[in-house]
């Protein structure tokens, strides 16, 4: 509270790392709120960024416990109004609509009811469907704001029920006035969504993203476009769709086109004035500059700008033919698309402009069958504006099937900074936060900031709930090690299988691995299955395996959750960087343990990351090996963060790899981690490291109540008062 | 653990056993001390708990023991194996049951390739619960354990004990798993419908399930460190437990068959109840043999037993004698807690046990009555065994007074 209250003083920015159910975000939700509170014109809005819907709901709730302490503390309402936001899908209340299961589907049939043509249309004929709730918010929703206090997502349901106005635009109107705002990171990273979602949130503003490890790859993934041989067929299609459409009109309405002409030729500024709602197209950030500028000549005409847009996907399309990998710049992509197909750089850079003209003028409604024209116009805009920091890959084919053609183009951001340079540069204060941020320095660079204040905290334990230890040999001495060299050796694979099999019969409860690929996975589970190991592993725990399709890890998480609860106990196998190891919370027996099977380094052979790396080290001096351990090293500790998840919580951490002990992989372990893993726990064999683990069990199986805790871990007011405890703090939260 | 399985066990038999962390100095404030200061709070929580009286306590009681039987109970980190071990300190909770509860009644289950057997039938023969014990030593432990047909089958044979019970059931679980035929929330919801509490005592590590178990039907979960604080906790279940909600009160028809009569003196009432008889107890057993005129005598079919206290085979009369009785009744007047004080300055020595207070011993104990001061291990004993201050005793004003 401490640093984060002389970040907020200094109005500069700052990283902070907290170990995991430690009341991160209560402590601060509460500091923020009450510096609102006495502050109101330094700081007037806070933003919460988080990743997923349920995250947000989390936020929600603790929100409304420091609401409702503060007005018993206070004795009166609190002019404090949270809000949270989200997809139309969570948010809509249409009686169809909302059946709708896919985010995008859903998207479309709201643009198709709720636009500002289609409403037109319907105020002419009435049998032209529109959403009464869109109606109902435009009529009146406008005039009244929310009532204050803290709404989640079913609250905004509900109130848009009773009031009988749509939620999602309520939502999004009241952020400009709201206090407090809890919505995903897209809606601040992703240019595409930010322009028109938060453009309007104040320079006073502090912005907050929890569980923020991987946020440099969220603004490069927001960058990037990848564009396949089936999505230019499907672009295809569209265009001759949009032909035919404009022929169409022509012959009919030829009038609506010559008035977009006009207005193109004003310039696009005053074509983004009521468009509010059809905010499903939107351009990739544009320097505003270009929004100033009148749309060039060459593709003002809706026909010449179709031509434009085949000319454009034929281009790539011919480019995609190719028998070895391709990369090059922007600048020589712009280049060679100058030579032969004679496009300007200039025209390219108004493609996703003009589209979103061309497609409201023509009145689509439908639109998600336009998505991959949409993506190329992306493409199109993103390469002819950045040159700096992007780069181009073709390849033929993928590594892993290098006799089929499969063509793709990636066109890759290499610089994280670019995404969340906006965001820093507007508001005053952004807060860094996640359970495992270390190594803390990387994260500056990579995003290019200057923090205030970077910190890593630790947890202060009643009893030492994490167990930590470096698997380093099997039983037979034999090293373990998921090296590439090592990684077919059968002697490694038995070992980690009786590893497996000896903590399995010692853990109750749920274990939870981690593997460095899915490739990886099932080379060592199918040899587990020739060695008997699965067998005998059965014998203690279910077994269950993360695979690439959702839906059935999904399933089988549902099971192994049924496995644990039931007191069969079960073993799940996943892999780091998989879904299972970013979102999902293994607490109290679902996640006894945690193994990880080798170092998770990423696939290093892959093109985009090699463009990377190289970028890296040019631009900010980071080199390849220290940015490779680093990302390793976050995504270990971002698995192994999963069993615990709160200070009444225990589990075990196992780390099966000879390479973790060295020191600078060690060091770059969260410090809370670290401060628990002993030297004595560096080097062991799967033997030792079950005994440690068994006699670790029983301590941790002994009652511990609320009392154990008091006066280490939970502090009444008079203790964190006296002077002891002062001085105790102020030596934990040494900075980094 | 008696000495002899000590020695025949070698050094490298054994696991790993870090001898030298147990004496590592505690620099960093966590780990072993912690743990055992948690154990000494839980003892006297467990004092406290006891002492607090004035509740209705199931005297009568029906326990199923279920012992887990499968492989992992061969493991050897309790000497010499884990189902030995467990054997052996069941034998003490037998005796030391029937000891405290004289008019209740016991059964052992056990379970193993995913079943449950049943090894002696609800009784409160204290000699064949031992006997039975003594021969499942040659079971081999296999296969896994099955918690809910092990809870099934024990719900079974409590379902239908009279209400004025308490029915109770209590496992000793080795493995980490259980396979189980159905969904076990519904044997939860039972077992508790029926009013049966579970109480688990877990020989490796807290298992969840367990842990829900206890919970909901009111039991007790509680995980070993090693066979001390085992012998400790199984011992601990000799109490009786608190009446959960309340339980009709009925009246219960007992028999109290006379004194034992001294073979020497002749002069007896009636010569049919010294006539050499079968004991009922030992009848069907190859053993049996003719007794002379020692035994008791079921005052309302005349069959005869070698030890009280007994269920009846022949008319299903309860047996018990008048002081079997009586050491039941100390549960119902428990004596007052004692209180926690910090070192007292002019005492130096426990009153019961004349130990000199060290240091590290935080805190002692003051009985209410007669002000004598107690160390903690005292004060359990005092609770647990004795049930009754010896400060309080030794002093003649207060004993006449807890007499009159």
């Amino acid at each position: 509270m401490l640093e984060l209250k002389r970040a907020l003083d200094a109005k500069g920015h700052c990283l902070l790392e907290m170990p995991s159910g430690t009341g991160k975000t209560t402590t601060l939700l509460s500091l923020i709120v009450a510096y609102m509170k006495a502050h109101p014109l330094d700081l007037t809005k806070l933003v919460y960024c988080s990743r997923t819907v349920p995250e947000i709901e989390k936020v929600m709730e603790e929100l409304r416990k420091l609401m409702n302490y503060y007005e018993k503390e206070m004795g009166m309402e609190q002019n404090i109004l949270g809000l949270a936001l989200s997809s139309r899908k969570n948010l809509c209340i249409h009686p169809s609509v909302s059946k709708e299961r896919e985010g995008k589907v859903v998207d479309g049939r709201c643009y198709s009811l709720t636009a500002s043509f289609v409403r037109a249309r319907h105020a002419a004929d009435d049998a032209v469907p529109i959403c009464e709730f869109y109606e109902g918010f435009d009529a009146h929703g406008k005039e009244f704001p929310l009532p204050p206090g803290v709404y989640n997502l079913d609250d905004l349901k509900e109130y848009g029920q009773t009031k009988r106005w749509c939620p999602y635009f309520l939502a999004r109107h009241t952020i400009t006035h709201a206090n407090i705002v809890v919505y995903s990171y897209h809606y601040l990273l992703d240019p595409k969504i930010a322009e028109v979602v938060s453009k309007e949130i104040s320079k006073s503003s502090v912005v907050v993203f929890d569980e923020a490890h991987n946020i440099d790859n969220v603004c490069i993934d927001s960058m990037s476009v990848k564009i396949t041989k089936r999505l230019l067929d499907k672009c295809s299609n569209s265009i001759t769709i949009l032909e035919t459409t404009i022929s169409n009109m022509k012959e009919n309405d030829s009038k609506r086109l010559e008035k977009e002409y006009k207005r193109l030729v004003e310039g696009l500024r005053d074509a983004t004035i009521a468009r509010e709602t059809d905010m499903a197209l939107v351009n990739p950030v544009l320097p505003s500059e270009i929004l100033e500028e009148a749309v060039p000549g060459t593709i003002r005409t809706a026909e010449h700008f179709v031509a434009f847009l085949k000319r454009v996907v034929e281009y790539i399309k011919t480019r995609l033919r190719v028998q070895h990998v391709v990369q090059e710049s922007p600048a020589g992509f712009l280049r060679d698309i100058h030579t032969k197909v004679c496009i300007d750089r200039k025209p390219l850079r108004f493609t996703a402009e003009r589209l979103a003209s061309l497609i409201r003028t023509l009145e689509i409604s439908d639109l998600t069958d336009f998505s991959p024209l949409v993506t190329v116009s992306h493409f199109a805009t993103l390469v002819s504006t950045y040159t700096k920091g992007f780069t181009i890959i073709i390849e033929p084919f993928e590594d892993r099937a290098p006799t089929v053609s499969n063509p793709i183009l990636y066109f890759s951001c290499l610089d994280s900074s670019i995404a969340i340079k906006p965001v820093f540069n507007r508001f005053q204060t952004v807060v860094i936060t996640s359970g495992t941020l270390s190594p803390l320095d990387m994260y500056p660079k990579i995003l290019d900031f200057h923090p205030v204040i970077m910190t890593s905290f630790t947890m202060t334990l009643a009893r030492p709930c994490i167990l930590p230890m470096i698997v380093s040999k099997g039983n037979d001495q034999v090293a373990m090690s998921s090296r590439y060299e090592t990684r077919e050796d059968t002697a490694v694979i038995r070992n980690y299988g009786n590893l497996l099999v000896e903590v399995a019969a010692a853990v109750p409860d749920g274990i939870v691995c981690f593997f460095t690929s899915y490739l990886y996975l099932e080379t060592i589970v199918s040899s587990w299955y020739d060695q008997g190991i699965i067998d005998q592993l059965q014998r203690h725990k279910l077994l269950f395996i993360e695979t690439q399709d959702a839906a059935e890890t999904s399933l089988a998480l549902i099971n192994y959750i049924k496995a644990c609860d039931n007191g069969r106990g079960a073993v799940l196998l996943s892999v780091a960087r998989g879904k299972v190891s970013e979102g999902i919370d293994f607490d109290h027996h679902l996640g006894r343990a945690v193994l990880m099977f080798g170092i998770p380094y990423v696939y290093t052979q892959s093109r985009i990351l090699r463009a990377r790396l190289e970028y890296l080290r040019d631009q900010f001096q980071i080199r390849e090996n220290d940015f490779l351990t680093f990302d390793a090293m976050r995504h270990a500790a971002q698995c192994l963060g999963r069993c615990m998840r709160g200070k009444t919580d225990y589990g075990i951490m196992v780390l099966a790899d000879k390479r973790f002990s060295r020191a600078d992989k060690r060091s770059k372990l969260p410090k809370w981690i670290q401060e628990h893993l002993k030297d004595t726990n560096c080097n062991l064999s799967t033997e030792e490291c079950v005994q440690i683990c068994k006699r670790w069990l029983r301590q941790m199986a002994q009652p511990f109540s609320r009392e154990d805790q008091l006066g280490i871990s939970l502090l009444t007011l008079e203790q964190l008062q006296s002077e002891e405890m002062q001085k105790k703090i102020q030596q934990r939260a040494q900075g980094v | 653990m008696a000495d002899e399985d000590e020695t025949k066990e070698y050094r490298w038999e054994s696991g790993y056993e870090k001898t030298w962390e147990a004496i590592k100095e505690d620099d960093d404030g966590l780990l072993e001390s912690n743990v055992a200061d948690l154990v000494a709070r839980a003892k006297r929580k467990r004092a406290a708990l006891k002492a607090t009286g004035a509740i209705q306590l199931g005297m009568m009681r029906h326990l199923f023991v279920v012992v887990d039987a499968s492989a992992c109970m061969f493991l050897q980190d309790l000497k010499p194996t884990r189902f030995l071990c467990v054997l052996k300190l069941l034998e003490v909770f037998v005796h030391e049951f029937f000891d405290l509860n004289p008019i209740s009644q016991l059964g052992i289950l056990t379970t193993k390739m995913k079943r449950s057997e049943q090894i002696t039938v609800l009784a409160g023969n204290q000699k064949k619960h031992i006997e039975a014990l003594q021969q499942l030593k040659d079971l081999s432990c296999e296969g896994e354990p099955s918690l809910q047909n092990s809870l099934e089958r024990a719900m079974n044979g409590l379902k239908n004990m009279p209400a004025h019970s308490s029915r109770e059931i209590l496992v000793l679980f080795g493995s980490l798993t259980t396979c189980d035929p159905g969904d076990i929330q519904k044997t939860i919801k039972a077992l508790k419908d029926n009013n049966i509490r579970v109480s688990i005592i877990g020989l490796a590590a807290e298992v969840r399930i367990c842990r829900e178990i206890a919970k909901k039907t009111g039991g007790t979960y509680n995980v070993l460190i090693d066979d001390h604080h085992l012998k400790e906790l199984i011992l601990s279940q000799v109490q009786p437990p608190a009446v959960a909600g309340s339980i009709e009160a009925s009246l219960v028809k007992m028999g109290f068959p006379g004194g034992t009569p001294s073979v020497n003196d002749g002069t007896s009432d009636s010569s049919a109840d010294h006539a050499p008889a079968y004991c009922l107890c030992h009848i069907d057993s190859e053993t049996s043999s003719l007794m002379g005129p020692n035994g008791y005598n079921c005052p309302q079919c005349g069959s005869r037993y070698c030890e009280l206290p007994v269920e009846c085979k022949q008319c299903g009369l309860t047996l018990v004698s008048a002081p079997h009785l009586a050491r039941s009744y100390h549960h119902l007047f428990p004596i007052k807690p004692f209180i926690e004080r910090a070192q007292v300055p002019n005492t130096t020595h426990c009153f019961a046990c004349a130990k000199l207070f060290v240091e590290a011993e935080t805190n002692v104990y003051e009985c209410e009555n007669c002000h004598q001061i107690v160390c903690l291990d005292c004060d359990l004993f005092i609770r647990e065994t004795l049930h009754t201050c010896p400060g309080c005793a030794s002093d003649p004003v207060t004993a006449q007074m807890k007499t009159n």
